[in-house]
This record gives structure tokens, sequence and C-alpha cells, in this order.
């Protein structure tokens, strides 16, 4: 009998980029070092801006002032008295709450905005660790001698970080809305940390800066060995966030609806530039012949 | 399936502009084991590169498989098997998870897969560590678990990089063991190596190669033909005392003889002593040995000499092997072929 004939099959075809994904977080889980990486910044961000609130709440209103000391509220927010529970001036919105209530709503809308860099920080470390895990590990080559294509490696190898840094914003996220209801002197708090615009943005440039780091991650990646470096240029990212948090924060920028479906557009663009460029640079000749 | 697993014409590959491979015209036919010998640097890791579609040639052709390289990349990466230079193994994951990721990526479902696994890891001798993680496995283990991998998608054609380099005699045992089980399986195995012993123990054909194809050959013929380069004729007693009977002859290009003297040479400067050769060996070069021994024999005979074996001598491999890389072999260093028909193979390579 000739044993030599290939593998017949009249299975379904194996998803490769499946596969991928599944081999991807097979390791990930044996690496507690990164797994604790990549968990507490989101941890961070959802447990400070919740305790702070509730500081301003139970700690008597003096000390609790010295804690948040927020030089502007916004366009449309302002303090007004000295004294204790004293009422808003002029606070659209939050008219007639007390200045517990409406430090509590200043720290929730300012933090708010840090569920902006999980999406980059998350990726950046699974991403990198990926691209040049397989680098200096020497097991990219196998892999490119199957008959796999470029484009189902490297997007199984995004979606392994995808999916957690979007899931990991996103539950952050609601924990956060769910922290600071349970905290909030006041619904009208919640109701203005939880605008419209900012779900936009949870929802759309949230998934999409998450792209633009893993792209860039990849891009990077293909050109270093060492984890930390691809890390490091990825994160640049941060920048334009903490320029919109800043913006916020000295109440030069305002987050309108059309402001965050206007910047979503642009990372919509910015993303696909990215990851086109990360999968041109991503060859198997070049990696072969270069990364030694 | 085609009669050649191998064909090449004029396969070329420059780094810059340094050439790595250069015009490599081959044919490997199918079901052999084919030993692609050459020293280190000398571009046989660029040829199985090259060949298992993972680089492109700078000119030339190829059909690996019965699959035109550079027009049918994927149908040759899903036919053929690679033993990469570095095993590239994910060593946080157990030996049957490797398998089981790689398989994946080859087509091969899960349920086919776990069989096959088996198969191998059984193979190499694997199977009882199969769900420890490729951390806690020594190097040849390593090395074993990559060429299961290779395997596992039963391809038709099987490229080793170096297969046992760096190997303890034991792994070394089970990975040629293996590959001849792949030979009578019918699979091609298209064998990288610098390691003389193990090609003339396993391989069909044999291309000796430094950038540029020097020869190609079975090695038969690479041993000098069927009958050898000349003869051995082993004596009772020192072989010196008769190598001027024998080169008095004049078919007789050279002789050389056992010599385990105190000073380990024969008083005529002319004459090659050997102190390496089976005392009693006379190692005569001859064209035409087929022809001539018989006269050998009996002068030999007729000279009183009490002859006790006549067989071929033969080229080693290894000096065939230095001989064309420019390298001075010792042209003592022969293949005997003993009286009980074992081949008797030198120790060093």
């Amino acid at each position: 009998m000739n044993q030599t004939a290939q593998i017949e099959t009249h299975e379904p075809p194996v998803n490769k980029m499946a596969l991928i994904l599944r081999k991807e977080w097979m390791e990930l889980r044996q690496e507690r070092g990164l797994i604790i990486g990549t968990v507490l910044p989101p941890l961070f961000f959802t447990i400070l801006p919740v305790l702070l609130a509730w500081a301003v709440a139970v700690i008597p209103h003096k000390a609790a002032s010295a804690l948040v000391q927020s030089p502007n509220l916004g366009p449309d927010v302002k303090i007004g008295g000295t004294g204790t529970a004293a009422p808003i001036v002029s606070a659209g919105g939050l008219q007639g709450l007390d200045t517990q209530a409406v430090e509590q709503a200043v720290i929730g809308s300012q933090f708010s905005i840090l569920f902006m860099l999980m999406p980059i920080v998350v990726p950046a470390v699974i991403a990198s660790y990926s691209i040049v895990g397989e680098k200096t590990g020497r097991t990219l080559e196998p892999v490119l001698a199957t008959p796999i294509r470029v484009s189902e490696l490297l997007v199984g190898k995004a979606l392994a970080a995808f999916i957690p840094a979007v899931l990991i914003t996103w539950i952050g996220a609601s924990a956060f809305v769910g922290g600071m209801a349970l905290v909030a002197l006041s619904p009208r708090v919640v109701e203005h940390i939880v605008t419209l615009p900012w779900v936009l943005a949870c929802l759309l440039c949230a998934p999409l800066m998450s792209l633009i780091a893993i792209g860039l991650t990849v891009a990077v990646s293909s050109r270093v060995r060492d984890p930390r470096t691809a890390q490091q240029i990825a994160t640049v990212l941060i920048f334009p966030v903490m320029g919109v948090l800043l913006g916020q924060v000295t109440g030069f920028l305002v987050l309108s609806s059309a402001f965050v479906l206007a910047a979503a557009f642009v990372l919509a663009l910015a993303a696909s530039a990215v990851i086109w460029v990360a999968i041109r640079l991503f060859r198997r000749e070049v990696i072969l012949t270069k990364w030694s | 399936m085609p009669a050649n697993a191998v064909e090449t014409y004029e396969l070329t590959r420059f780094f810059d502009s340094r050439p790595a491979v250069e015009d490599l015209t081959l044919n490997v036919p199918q079901g052999t084991v084919f030993g692609f010998l050459g020293p280190n640097g000398a571009g046989k890791t660029t040829t199985v590169r090259m060949l298992s579609a993972l680089i492109d040639p700078t000119r030339g052709t190829a059909r690996v498989a019965g699959y035109e390289l550079g027009r049918e990349n994927t149908q040759i990466r899903r036919h053929v098997g690679v033993l990469t230079e570095f095993p590239g193994l994910y060593v946080r994951l157990s030996g049957l998870e490797n398998l089981l990721f790689f398989a994946g990526l080859y087509g091969v479902s899960r349920r086919q897969a776990v069989p096959l696994a088996e198969k191998y890891l059984r193979l190499m001798e694997l199977w009882d560590r199969r769900t420890e993680p490729v951390s806690a496995y020594s190097k040849g283990m390593r090395q074993r678990l990559a060429i299961c991998r290779a395997l596992l998608h039963q391809p038709q054609v099987v490229f080793l990089d170096e297969p046992t380099s760096g190997l303890d005699p034991e792994a070394a045992r089970i990975v040629r063991h293996a590959i001849k089980e792949l030979r009578a399986e019918g699979r091609t195995v298209f064998l990288s190596t610098h390691n003389m012993p193990e090609a003339e123990i396993l391989c069909d054909q044999v291309g000796i190669f430094s950038t540029r194809l020097l020869r190609v050959d079975t090695l038969t013929g690479l041993r000098g033909g069927r009958h050898g380069i000349g003869t051995i004729v082993r004596v009772r007693g020192d072989a010196v005392r008769w190598l001027d009977t024998v080169r008095a002859l004049e078919f007789v290009r050279d002789v050389s003889a056992a010599n385990h003297g105190a000073n380990g040479a024969h008083p005529n400067p002319d004459i090659h002593t050997d102190t390496h050769m089976p005392t009693g060996d006379l190692a005569v070069r001859m064209d035409q040995p087929e022809e001539y021994t018989p006269l050998l024999v009996q002068t030999l005979a007729a000279a009183g000499a009490p002859i006790l074996y006549v067989g071929p001598l033969v080229n080693t491999l290894e000096s065939v092997y230095l001989e064309l890389l420019g390298h001075n072999a010792d042209t003592n260093e022969v293949l005997g072929i003993t009286p009980n028909g074992r081949e008797s193979i030198p120790a060093s390579g």
C-alpha cells in the first residue's frame, strides 16, 4: 500500500486564525507576569476614581477638597461658595447639587477619559510579546513553513491582543460606572459622567485605538528584538489621549458626540493605514533573512 | 505522482551581492533519501528554505512534490515537511499541544491529528512525555519533537536540516531509524548534513555542495563504482613485506600497507604505510580492478603470500567530500568491505 498519500479530509477546513488565537491565549495563560502587567493598570484606572469619589462622599468636605484640586470643572460647571455643602451657582445639569456631589461628578468625568488609555496599553503588552516572542523563540520559521497566509497569522495574533483589550476596557468601564453609581451622592452625578459622547468613545474610539496600537506594535516588533522596545514605541499613542484629557481638564476641549464621531472617523483611517503598513512590513522573506 | 520529488534548474539565491546558492541543478527521485552535504555556510539552509517555499530564489526554477516554486508555493508548503535549523517550539506548551497546533496550520483536523501525533511521538520515543511542557525537554527531545512536527501532515517530501546535530548517540539513533521508516513508507527525504557517516548509512544519493553543486551521485558511484578504486588484499602477518612485490606490477597506481612498527615507516620512502589500517591489509589502487585483481592475487600467491581475503577498495564519502572541497584527503582512509559483507565505517566525521 502506498502510504505517501496526503491526508484526505471531508471535514470543514481548519480556521487558522482561531487556531493562532487559541495558541496565543494558551501561551499567555502560562505567563503570569504578563497577565498581571496586563490587568493591573485597568484595575487601577477602574478602582481609583471610585475610591476618590467615595472618599469625597465620606470624608469631611475640607479634607475631601484637598484630595481633589480641580482648577476647572468644565465649561458649564462651577463650584459656588466655600462652605460645606455650598450650592452650585452655575452648573449646566448639576444645579442644586452640593459641592461633594459636584466634586464626584468632576472626578468621574475626568477619570472616564482614562478608559481610552486601556485599549492602547493592554494590546501593546500582549502584541509585543506575541510577535517578538516568536522572534526570540525562533518559532516563526516553522509557522511560516506551513500553508498559513501572513494575513491569517497576523489577524490571529491581532485578535489575541484586541479581544482582551476591548473586553477589559468595556468591563472596566462598566465596573467604573457601577462603582460610581454605588458611591454617588446623587443619580445626576452618574448622568454627568455617562454621557452619550463617552459611551460612543468607549464603543467606537476604544476598539479603533486598540487596532492602531496593535498595528503599530506589530510594525515595530518586525524591526526590533526586545518586546519592551515595541511596547514603548506603541505607547506613544498615549500622548494624544493625554492631550484630550488635558484639554478637558483645562476646559479647552468639550467631548461632544460630533467630536467623538469625527475622532472615530480619523481613527478608523489611521487604523487602516497602520494595519496596511504592518502587513507590508511583515514578510516571510524579511523575517527569515533579517531576523537572526 | 512525479518521478522526481525535487527538480531544480539553475536555482540561485543572492543576499545583496553575495551568492549563497548558485546554479543548483538537481533531481531527487521520489521515495529516496538524498544527502545534501556541505560545510557550514555552504548554502544548505538557504537551499532548504527556497525548496520549502520560505524564501524566493533570485533566479532559476524548481518543482517540489510536483508543484512549481513561485507559482504554487502554498501547495508546496502543504506537501512538504520541514525540520528547520532550530527546533522552534513553543516551550510553554506541551509536546502534544505543539503538534496539534502545527497540524491545524497544515489543515489537519484535531480528530485526524491525534492518532498521527501518537504514531510519531511513539516513533520518536516521546509518547510518555507528551503532556510535559517543552521547556522541560532536553535538546534531543526537542529535536525529535520538531521532526514529529515535520511529519504529522504526512508530507510527500521531508526536508531535514541537520537532524542529528548536537544529539547524543541514542537520540541520533532514534532519528536515523525514523528516516529509514520514512523511506520505507515511500516518502522522499532531503537530508541536509555534514555528518558523513550518517549520510553513508542513510542516503541513496548524495550531492556535495558548497554554494555550487560539486558532485551528485549514488554512494556506490562516489565510492568508485561497483568494483571500487582498487583491491584490498589481507595476508597473514605483516603486509609491509609484500609491498615491493605489488609495486612491481605495472597496472598498480599506488599501494599502501598497514605498518604498526616502531617508527611507523617503510625503509623505502616512496612506499606508503599506514598505522590506521588493519594489520595485514594491502590497499592496492589500480584502474579496472575487475580486470587486474586476478593477476594481483596470482602474483602474490606465487610469491608465497598467505592470502586471507580479497575485496574491493572503495573511497570513503569523507575522502571524496574533502577532495571536492579542496582539502587534502587522507588517501589511506578507505572503506573496506569486510569478509562478512558488512561495511566498516570510519568513526570520524
